[in-house]
C-alpha cells in the first residue's frame, strides 16, 4: 500500500513538472528570431506564401496565445504537426522510440554487467594497482567526448579491423516491424542473419553510450561499497561467520545498490533523451537524430513534442529507480 | 607447405569476434542477385515525399525520380529538354503556352498521364502555397490552366514571363485521381502524399522511412528508354555527419554522397582508392550580401571599400583549396548571361583605403551574418574581417543558424550588414540570379539587399518579356556588369562540384540542376 501512495504522490507531481517544462522549452525555442515559415517557403518565396503559412501553423498569433493553443493541444493527446513531415508529431516520435529504447537498453544492460563488478572489485581492492586502473579508466570514460569517441570507435573497429559497419541500423531496411526493436522482431522471425546483422550495426553506439555510462556506474558503485563496508551491520555479518562472498554480494552491495540505483536511472533516462550525439554520427534513427533536425529548421512543435516526450520518460523512469528504492530500502517507503 | 604463422588465439579470437558481429559485406542480406544497387548518403533528411509541398535541393531525389515534368534539366551548361512534353507553342504575346504531351506516359499504377494530371497539378500548387509556388503565383492565376484534350495542355499567363518554360521543370506531375481519392477535408492529398507516391518518374517507391529515407526501383513502364547499365534499386539514405559519410565512402557502404565537401575531406577519399571524382564548374555563386538601406552600407565608395578588403585568392585557393572558381560577378561563369570579360575587384588594401576616405556617411562598425555550421559562411566572415582591420575598418562576425539568419533577411532594420551565403541554382536561367535578387520588386522575396536601381529593375523586367535568349543575353550581361560597379554585392567564386562515386559505378551524367540525383543517367557494374 505504501508503494502504491508512493507512486501516486510521484505522479500527482507529473502535470506540474511537465508544465513547468513546456513553459520553459516553449519561452526558449520561441525567444530565439528564427521564422520556420519563412525558410518553409523557401528563398525566393513571396511575402504572401510567408503569411499564408504563418497563418496556417498559427505562428502569426501572439507568444501567450500559441502557448495556451499548444497546452491545450497537449491536454487533449495532441502534440501539434510538425511543419516539416507535415505529420503528426506523436507519430514521428513513436516511430523513432524503439530505435533508441533499443539502443539505450543494450547501453544500460551492458553498462550495468560492467560497471557494478567494476566498482565492487575496485572498492573490495581499495588503493590497490586495480583500483587505480579502474578509478583511470572510469575517470577516462567520463571524460571522453561521446563525437570523438564515436568516430575513435569507427576508424577502429569499422576501417581499421573492418568488424563492423560504420553507420546504419541494419542490412537493408530491416524487418517489418512487430516491436520495433529488431533483435527482437528478427528472432520472433526466426531470421538469424538479419538478427547478427542487427547485433553488429548497434555494436559501436552501443558501445560508445555504455562507456561513459558504465563509468558513472562503476564509480557510483565503489563509492557507495566503500561507504557500506565499514558499517556495522558487516562486521556483524562477518563476525557471525557468513561467508565473505555471501557478505559482499548479498548484503554489502544491496545496501550500496540504493545510490547506484538512483544513478542508473539519471543515465537511463540521458541515453533516452541525449543521444543526439552518437545517433547523429552512427545515422542511427531514433529520437536523438529527429532532436537535431527538428532543431536545425527551427520546427517548434517537433522540438517540443521531443522535450514533452522525453521529459515524461524521464519522470517514468526516475518513478521506478523510487519504488525499486523503496523495495530495496525500507526506511524510503 | 607454407606454414600458417598466425597465432592461434588471435585467429579464435577474431573468428569468435566475426562469429558474434555476423561479419559480412554490408547490405549484403538484402541484396537480390543480379541487381545493381545503389546507395546515396544524403546530408538532408528526406522526411517528406511531396513533390508540391517541398522546393529545395537538399531532398530533390525524390522529386526527379519519383516524378516527371513537361520539361527536365539535363547536361552541363544546363539545358532544357522536352520531357512530358513533346513540343510547346508559345503565342506572339508570351502569355499562352500550348504544350503537346507525350502519349504513352503511364503512372506508376499502370494509368495514363493526361492534361487534367498537368492541369490538377498546377492548381494544387496554387493551391496549398508550398513548394514551389512562389515560381508560379505571379503568372499563373487559379483556373487559367487548361486541358484542351487528353494530350494538349495549355497555360495562360498574366503576363509575360520569359523563364516560364525554366520554372515548368517544378511542375512535377502527380496522379490526380490516385491523389484525389485520398484528400482528407480538402487536403489535395496533402497528408497523403508526404508519405506516399502518385509520380510516373523513372524509379518507383518501394519503401519509405522518414528516419531513414526512401527506396527505390527501376520503373519498367516508363516512357523514356534507360541505359545498358542503369540502377535496379536504389537507396536515398540519411546521414547527417560529414565524417560518417566521408567513411561510409571509403568502406564502401555508399556509392556516391554530396558533391561540396570541405576540400580536405575529398583529399581523404582520394588517398583512399576506393573512389572516383566528377569533376565540374556548377552554378551556386558564392556571395556577400550588402544590406543597402543602411546608413552607411548605401555608399557605394564603402562597398567597393568592402570589396576591395576580401582577399579572393587567400580564400578560393588556399582555404578551400582551389575546389572553387573565382566568379567576379553573381551570375556564375558557366551561364550564358555572365560577361565573359567582366573585371570584377581584387584584394588591394590601399584602394580598399581610398575609397573608405570617399565615403561621406560617417562610418560605424559593420556587422557580418555568418552561418553557424557551414565552415564557408564562418571562414569568408573572418576573411572579410581582417582585410577590413588592415584597412581600418571594424567589423564584427556573428555565426547564427540559418533559420535565424533568413527572417532577418526580410526585414531591413534587422537584417545584418553583410551575409556570406549561397545561390544555388534551381533553374537554370540568369533570372535565377539578378532579377530575383536585385530587382527592387522582390524585397521580402529574394532581394534581400534591399538593392534598387531603376535601370537594373527596367533591364530585369525587359528580360522577361523577351524568350528569345541571344535577345536576353546582353541584357542580363549589362545588369552584371552594373551590379558590380555599383557593388551590390560582394561576388567571391562560383562553386565546382566533386561529386564522389564507388569504383562500381561506371558513370554520371552531371546537370548543375540537382547534381547528379537523377539517377537514370547513372551506370553500374552489375
Amino acid at each position: 500500500m505504501r508503494l502504491i501512495a508512493l507512486a501516486l504522490r510521484r505522479c500527482l507531481w507529473m502535470p506540474p513538472t511537465l508544465l513547468g517544462l513546456t513553459l520553459i522549452v516553449f519561452s526558449v525555442s520561441h525567444i530565439i528570431p528564427a521564422d520556420p515559415a519563412r525558410v518553409l517557403a523557401g528563398e525566393n518565396a513571396p511575402i504572401e506564401q510567408v503569411e499564408a503559412l504563418r497563418h496556417r501553423y498559427g505562428l502569426d498569433l501572439p507568444l501567450p496565445q500559441q502557448f495556451l493553443r499548444y497546452v491545450s493541444d497537449v491536454v487533449h493527446g495532441s502534440l501539434g504537426t510538425s511543419l516539416y513531415t507535415q505529420r503528426p508529431v506523436i507519430d514521428d516520435l513513436l516511430e523513432r522510440l524503439p530505435a533508441t529504447f533499443e539502443l539505450a537498453l543494450y547501453a544500460i544492460f551492458l553498462a550495468i554487467l560492467l560497471g557494478l563488478p567494476l566498482g565492487v572489485v575496485s572498492a573490495l581492492k581499495r588503493n590497490s594497482w586495480l583500483d587505480h586502473a579502474v578509478r583511470l579508466v572510469t575517470i577516462t570514460g567520463l571524460a571522453m567526448a561521446a563525437f570523438w569517441l564515436a568516430i575513435l570507435l569507427q576508424l577502429l573497429f569499422s576501417m581499421e579491423w573492418n568488424l563492423t559497419p560504420v553507420q546504419g541500423r541494419i542490412d537493408g531496411w530491416g524487418p517489418d516491424p512487430i516491436t520495433g526493436f529488431y533483435t527482437v522482431d528478427t528472432l520472433i522471425r526466426g531470421d538469424f542473419p538479419m538478427f547478427f546483422s542487427a547485433l553488429r550495426y548497434l555494436f559501436l553506439p552501443m558501445i560508445t553510450l555504455a562507456i561513459p555510462a558504465t563509468a558513472t556506474i562503476a564509480r557510483f558503485t565503489r563509492a557507495g561499497v566503500l561507504n557500506v563496508m565499514n558499517s556495522n551491520f558487516v562486521f556483524y555479518q562477518a563476525a557471525m561467520g557468513l561467508p565473505r562472498r555471501v557478505v559482499i554480494w548479498k548484503y554489502i552491495l544491496r545496501s550500496a545498490l540504493i545510490g547506484t540505483l538512483t544513478q542508473i536511472g539519471l543515465v537511463f533516462g540521458n541515453l533516452l533523451a541525449g543521444a543526439v550525439v552518437v545517433e547523429t554520427v552512427f545515422s542511427w534513427p531514433g529520437l536523438g537524430t529527429f532532436a537535431y533536425n527538428s532543431i536545425l529548421q527551427s520546427d517548434y512543435n517537433a522540438i517540443m513534442g521531443f522535450t514533452l516526450f522525453t521529459g515524461s520518460v524521464f519522470i517514468g523512469v526516475n518513478l521506478l529507480v523510487d519504488i525499486a528504492q523503496a523495495v530495496l530500502d525500507p526506511r524510503g517507503r | 607447405m607454407p606454414q600458417d604463422t598466425t597465432p592461434a588465439i588471435a585467429r579464435r579470437t577474431l573468428l569468435a569476434g566475426s562469429a558474434l558481429l555476423g561479419m559480412a559485406s554490408p547490405f549484403h542480406v538484402a541484396r537480390a542477385a543480379g541487381r545493381t544497387r545503389y546507395i546515396t548518403a544524403n546530408n538532408n533528411p528526406y522526411d517528406i515525399l511531396d513533390p508540391h509541398q517541398v522546393f529545395d535541393i537538399g531532398r530533390i531525389a525524390i522529386r526527379l525520380n519519383m516524378y516527371d515534368a513537361l520539361v527536365r534539366w539535363v547536361d552541363n551548361p544546363a539545358k532544357l529538354d522536352m520531357w512530358l512534353a513533346e513540343k510547346v507553342d508559345i503565342s506572339a504575346d508570351g502569355l499562352v503556352y500550348t504544350f503537346t504531351l507525350h502519349p504513352n506516359v503511364k503512372f506508376h499504377d499502370g494509368s495514363a498521364l493526361t492534361a487534367t494530371d498537368v492541369v490538377w497539378s498546377m492548381e494544387r500548387i496554387l493551391a496549398i502555397k508550398k513548394g514551389a509556388y512562389g515560381l508560379f503565383s505571379d503568372v499563373v492565376k487559379p483556373g487559367s490552366t487548361k486541358a484542351l484534350d487528353a494530350t494538349h495542355v495549355q497555360f495562360t499567363l498574366t503576363k509575360p514571363f520569359a523563364v516560364f518554360m525554366a520554372v515548368l521543370s517544378e511542375l512535377w506531375v502527380v496522379n490526380s485521381k490516385v491523389v484525389k481519392a485520398n484528400e482528407k477535408n480538402g487536403d489535395w492529398g496533402a497528408e497523403w502524399l508526404t508519405r506516399n507516391e502518385a509520380g510516373s518518374g523513372g524509379y518507383r517507391l518501394k519503401r519509405f522511412d522518414p528516419a531513414i529515407g526512401f527506396q527505390a526501383e527501376r520503373f519498367p513502364g516508363h516512357f523514356k528508354p534507360f541505359g545498358p547499365g542503369a540502377i535496379d534499386d536504389a537507396d536515398f539514405r540519411v546521414s547527417m555527419e560529414t565524417a560518417t559519410r566521408v567513411l561510409g565512402m571509403i568502406k564502401g557502404e555508399f556509392q556516391t554522397t554530396d558533391g561540396y565537401m570541405p576540400a580536405e575531406q575529398v583529399e581523404r577519399m582520394k588517398a583512399s582508392g576506393n573512389v572516383w571524382f566528377k569533376e565540374a564548374e556548377s552554378i551556386r555563386t558564392f556571395y556577400f550580401i550588402m544590406n543597402h538601406s543602411k546608413t552607411p552600407m548605401n555608399d557605394v565608395n564603402l562597398r567597393r571599400a568592402l570589396c576591395c578588403m576580401f582577399d579572393y585568392d587567400g580564400f578560393n585557393n588556399n582555404i578551400l583549396g582551389g575546389t572553387v572558381v573565382r566568379n567576379p560577378g553573381i551570375i556564375p561563369n558557366p551561364m550564358w548571361g555572365a560577361p565573359k570579360d567582366l573585371k570584377g575587384y581584387s584584394y588591394d588594401i590601399d584602394k580598399a583605403k581610398w575609397y573608405l576616405s570617399q565615403v561621406k556617411e560617417k562610418l560605424r562598425p559593420l556587422q557580418i551574418g555568418a552561418m553557424a555550421g557551414y565552415p564557408q559562411s564562418e571562414q569568408g566572415a573572418q576573411m572579410l574581417q581582417a582585410g577590413a582591420a588592415k584597412a581600418g575598418l571594424e567589423i564584427k562576425v556573428v555565426a547564427e543558424p540559418y533559420t535565424t539568419i533568413a527572417p532577418k533577411l526580410d526585414d531591413p532594420d534587422r537584417a545584418h550588414d553583410l551575409v556570406p551565403l549561397w545561390r544555388s541554382a534551381y533553374f537554370a536561367d540568369p533570372h535565377n540570379w539578378t532579377g530575383y535578387l536585385f530587382n527592387s520588386k522582390n524585397f521580402k522575396a529574394g532581394n534581400a539587399s534591399f538593392y534598387k536601381n531603376a535601370r537594373v529593375d527596367e533591364l530585369t523586367e525587359q528580360a522577361l518579356v523577351v524568350t528569345d535568349q541571344e535577345k536576353r543575353r546582353p541584357l542580363y550581361e549589362e545588369v552584371s556588369r552594373i551590379l558590380v560597379d555599383e557593388a551590390a554585392g560582394l561576388f567571391v567564386n562560383n562553386t565546382k562540384f566533386y561529386g564522389p562515386y564507388a569504383k562500381s559505378v561506371k558513370s554520371v551524367r552531371f546537370c548543375p540542376i540537382g547534381d547528379t540525383q537523377d539517377i537514370r543517367w547513372i551506370e553500374m557494374n552489375a
